[in-house]
């Protein structure tokens, strides 16, 4: 028998699996660029649940990372990105996003600086062509490294601790957007203070030879501290806690998008504060710069929904009925307490407090409840808990 | 250094025209030329273009037109070489011709066809190319108007041009014709200068837009180059023009999205406005403005710009005067053609697919008493290295030995399109500075996001050949561009 057989082995597995296999007890996967990740481990519920009171340990191996070196590396980032990303420093983190020439976001991601003449973009989607086609001119050298890296989330007030019980040296005193090299049970890791929960939270990138000792580590002191790992879906609860966004969920990957109206600028998923237009010239700006002096047609808002059926892709309204725009992410919050969701309306509903209404068909025992609720215009970032920029963090 | 309204950067004939157009509507030009010589790629045609007549028309100038090359020849590995008798009406008579009269019908009504589409494309070159999505009213007529033009064809003809305009020429040959000789000399037509082969899609297309430039399928012409130049030329030195000749630009100088002036190889600045480029796409793009300073969309757009070029020139000096086996001796001024067959040029494409020289290459050449000039292809333009030009220099040998009576080679040049890159600053060494296919035509020439002679960098044109209508020595780009840029 050919053991390459396409349908033998559809997606990839990566250096987690033995461990993620183990604990997948649903046998429920995502698929994710090529690899396979789990979606639930057994109970969603549960695994936010670690997440929010004691850390949840997710594999993000998937990442896509690009490697990028050479004297113009910044240079070359800067022309990329929207914002101003010259004066990085080594051991720094910036959030980034970048456009096309509309000035339409095609992905978002993090910049990692190593050295002056070294960064590392890590992004969800896949990018290379697009980094190489920006290159052009450029003395540096785009590499994809995403296979060499396996990389962990690991989220959750107690993650410091967790780590400091590993005798991790010092990592409470890792800034927020900072990164170090450090030690876990003797394999070297690199250690970022980022994270997608909106709460304390590292991400921790390793060899993946030292991949399963990494994993095991971190599951060291659950006798007293339950740490779970934690599927995409509990990953999902906690990212539309935290108001972040997500390409081809919140918005369409403008180099994915096939209708041209459906790609979205920065200033309308709210990220503005990313766009630095008096900087060099950059992939966009001249588009960004005509957008920035007309009217918003839609923005994405946060949405604080009445009762407490979420509003998973609901359709909104104003006062009169008329149709506004749509929720992209919608959940019940365990930890608010309160019917939250993400979603485009019209320029005459952006400000907030503005109200506007969802019709939400709830399924109830094989028949729907359609439901009227009133929203609430409110900021994205609806969990927002101090422990996550604390220095030093919680241990 | 004196202020200018505008520089040009090469001093082609786009360059020359733009130059002597704009002086004329009273503006203070400067024209830089990398050459001692202006003249830039046309200096390697035999003639201009038909159309190049009202350029020079446009420019207020006059032009004494020499006498019209007569013959068309195709040689013949039979030495059963077909001549063709070209008239001033561009009717065609079959001197020599070895085809059957059923053949030589077909053939003129085949050539009748071509001409009648190619009218109607002419009638596209001289307008900007319309914006389609600008919401200008013009821009929207203009349109409609390029319909209509097509509409009016008749029903009939409007569907045949609809049905070749993608095709390829052997397709629409060996439908109408069966005589080898017939096919190649017109084949010939359609891919000379293009990076297509018979067999190649859109092959037809090419040839009728060669054919709309020209004013006649045969490109025989009766505007020389040289003397065009140097008129256009004498005019910008009348009208006030400067130049400043043997002097490269390094690259432009950009302030915000907004040229200021230029920056030569010697460190001088010269500042300006507003500066036309007469360069092809790519090197204005990405050696003038910088990849540094575009958006990557359109960075992928330039450099998927394809401008390979694939014509060698060469120039052949004999001991003796020329002599062709079996050929009467007052043809000699003809055009020659081999291209036997349909499979020849198609093998000799073959190789250029690979990037290699073609082994048996086609030909178009003069003669002139001991001379030869001649177009080879196909020679392909290289990324890395060079061709081997002895190998070249024999391949031709052998062809030219077999047709030409006891004569001795004693001189071969040959520039290949690597040298017309480095001669002229023309990436690719592209004759029409990239290809002239359906998707690199009209409205989307060079590519969206540069249209109507326009750049995403204020105060920056481009009226290279690279633009609406293309090469063939117009200079239709430099008056197409000269008005839009004083509509601003």
């Amino acid at each position: 028998m050919n053991k390459n057989l396409s349908y033998k082995k559809p997606l990839l597995e990566t250096p987690f699996h033995e461990r993620t296999l183990e604990a997948c007890y649903n046998n429920d996967w995502y698929r994710w660029a090529g690899y396979k990740i789990a979606k639930e481990y057994s109970s969603t519920e549960l695994e936010y649940t670690s997440m929010r009171n004691t850390a949840g340990v997710i594999d993000i191996t998937p990442m896509h990372k690009y490697d990028i070196k050479g004297v113009q590396a910044r240079e070359f980032v800067n022309k990329l990105v929207t914002r101003d990303v010259s004066k990085i420093q080594p051991n720094q983190i910036m959030y980034i996003i970048w456009c096309n020439e509309d000035g339409n976001v095609i992905d978002d991601g993090t910049v990692f600086c190593l050295k002056e003449d070294h960064l590392k973009i890590m992004c969800a989607e896949r990018n290379l062509n697009w980094f190489t086609d920006t290159a052009t001119g450029f003395n540096v050298k785009i590499q994809d490294i995403t296979e060499t890296i396996a990389a962990l989330a690991f989220q959750g007030p107690l993650s410091c601790k967790i780590l400091n019980l590993l005798k991790v040296t010092d990592i409470e005193n890792l800034q927020p957007f900072k990164f170090g090299n450090y030690k876990i049970n003797k394999s070297d890791v690199l250690i970022s203070r980022t994270g997608f929960s909106g709460d304390l939270g590292y991400e921790i990138w390793c060899n993946p030879a030292d991949a399963l000792n990494v994993w095991d580590s971190l599951f060291k002191f659950n006798r007293d501290y339950k740490v779970l790992p934690a599927g995409m879906n509990s990953l999902d609860m906690v990212r539309i806690e935290a108001g972040f966004i997500q390409p081809n969920a919140d918005f369409m990957s403008a180099e994915q998008a096939l209708r041209t109206n459906r790609m979205k600028n920065p200033y309308e998923l709210g990220l503005s504060w990313l766009v630095n237009l008096e900087k060099n010239y950059f992939t966009g700006k001249k588009a960004l710069k005509k957008i920035k002096n007309s009217k918003l047609n839609k923005k994405l808002v946060g949405l604080d929904i009445q009762g407490d059926k979420p509003a998973n892709g609901s359709v909104l309204y104003d006062s009169n009925k008329k149709e506004i725009g749509i929720v992209t992410a919608a959940i019940w919050s365990p930890t608010l307490k309160s019917n939250i969701a993400m979603g485009y309306v019209d320029s005459n509903h952006m400000k907030l407090g503005s109200k506007v209404y969802a019709e939400i068909y709830h399924p109830e025992e094989l028949e729907y409840k359609k439901i009227w609720a009133e929203c609430e215009v409110v900021k994205k970032q609806f969990f927002n808990n101090n422990r996550k920029n604390a220095i030093p963090a919680y241990i | 250094m004196k202020n200018f309204d505008i520089i040009i950067i090469g001093a082609g004939p786009n360059g020359l025209s733009a130059a002597s157009y704009l002086s004329k509507s009273g503006k203070k030009v400067l024209v830089v030329e990398k050459n001692e010589k202006v003249g830039g790629l046309a200096l390697y045609a035999d003639s201009s273009s038909s159309l190049s007549k009202k350029v020079i028309d446009q420019l207020g100038l006059k032009i004494n037109a020499r006498k019209k090359r007569t013959f068309v020849t195709s040689l013949n590995d039979s030495f059963n070489h077909t001549v063709l008798e070209i008239d001033e009406n561009n009717s065609i008579k079959f001197n020599e011709c070895e085809a059957s009269l059923e053949d030589q019908n077909s053939f003129l009504k085949l050539v009748k066809k071509y001409n009648l589409f190619a009218k109607t494309l002419s009638s596209f070159m001289f307008n900007t190319p319309p914006r389609v999505k600008s919401g200008n009213k013009s821009d929207l007529w203009q349109l409609i108007s390029m319909g209509w033009k097509v509409r009016k064809l008749g029903k009939k003809n409007m569907r045949e041009l609809l049905r070749v305009i993608g095709l390829n020429i052997a397709d629409d040959l060996e439908d109408n014709l069966t005589n080898d000789n017939l096919m190649g000399i017109l084949c010939n037509e359609a891919v000379l200068g293009s990076n297509l082969g018979p067999r190649s899609p859109g092959s037809i297309l090419t040839l009728l837009y060669s054919n709309a430039i020209n004013g006649s399928i045969f490109r025989n012409n009766n505007l020389d180059t040289e003397q065009i130049i140097s008129s256009i030329e004498q005019s910008c030195h009348d009208r006030g023009v400067e130049f400043l000749k043997s002097s490269e630009v390094k690259k432009l100088l950009i302030n915000n999205e907004t040229v200021t002036g230029i920056e030569m190889n010697d460190q001088n600045i010269i500042e300006s406005s507003t500066i036309i480029s007469t360069l092809d796409p790519k090197t204005t793009y990405l050696n003038l403005i910088g990849a540094d300073r575009l958006d990557t969309d359109l960075i992928r757009r330039v450099t998927n710009f394809r401008s390979k070029g694939n014509v060698a020139k060469v120039k052949i000096e004999f001991k003796n005067i020329i002599k062709i086996k079996n050929l009467d001796e007052k043809y000699i001024g003809s055009k020659f053609i081999y291209a036997p067959n349909i499979k020849y040029i198609e093998h000799a494409f073959n190789n250029n697919k690979y990037n290699n020289y073609s082994k048996k290459p086609c030909l178009e050449f003069y003669i002139d008493n001991k001379n030869i000039s001649a177009n080879l292809y196909y020679i392909p333009y290289l990324k890395n290295g060079s061709h081997d030009k002895k190998e070249i220099e024999s391949n031709i040998q052998l062809i030219l030995n077999n047709f030409i009576d006891n004569n001795e080679l004693i001189k071969f040049e040959i520039d290949t399109p690597n040298e017309m890159e480095k001669k002229y600053n023309t990436s690719g060494g592209h004759w029409h500075h990239g290809d002239m296919e359906i998707d690199q035509l009209l409205i989307i020439r060079p590519f969206y996001g540069s249209a109507q002679y326009e750049t995403p960098i204020n105060g920056l044109y481009i009226c290279g050949a690279g633009t609406h209508p293309g090469g063939g020595i117009t200079g239709i780009n430099a008056i197409n561009a000269s008005k839009q840029l004083l509509k601003k």
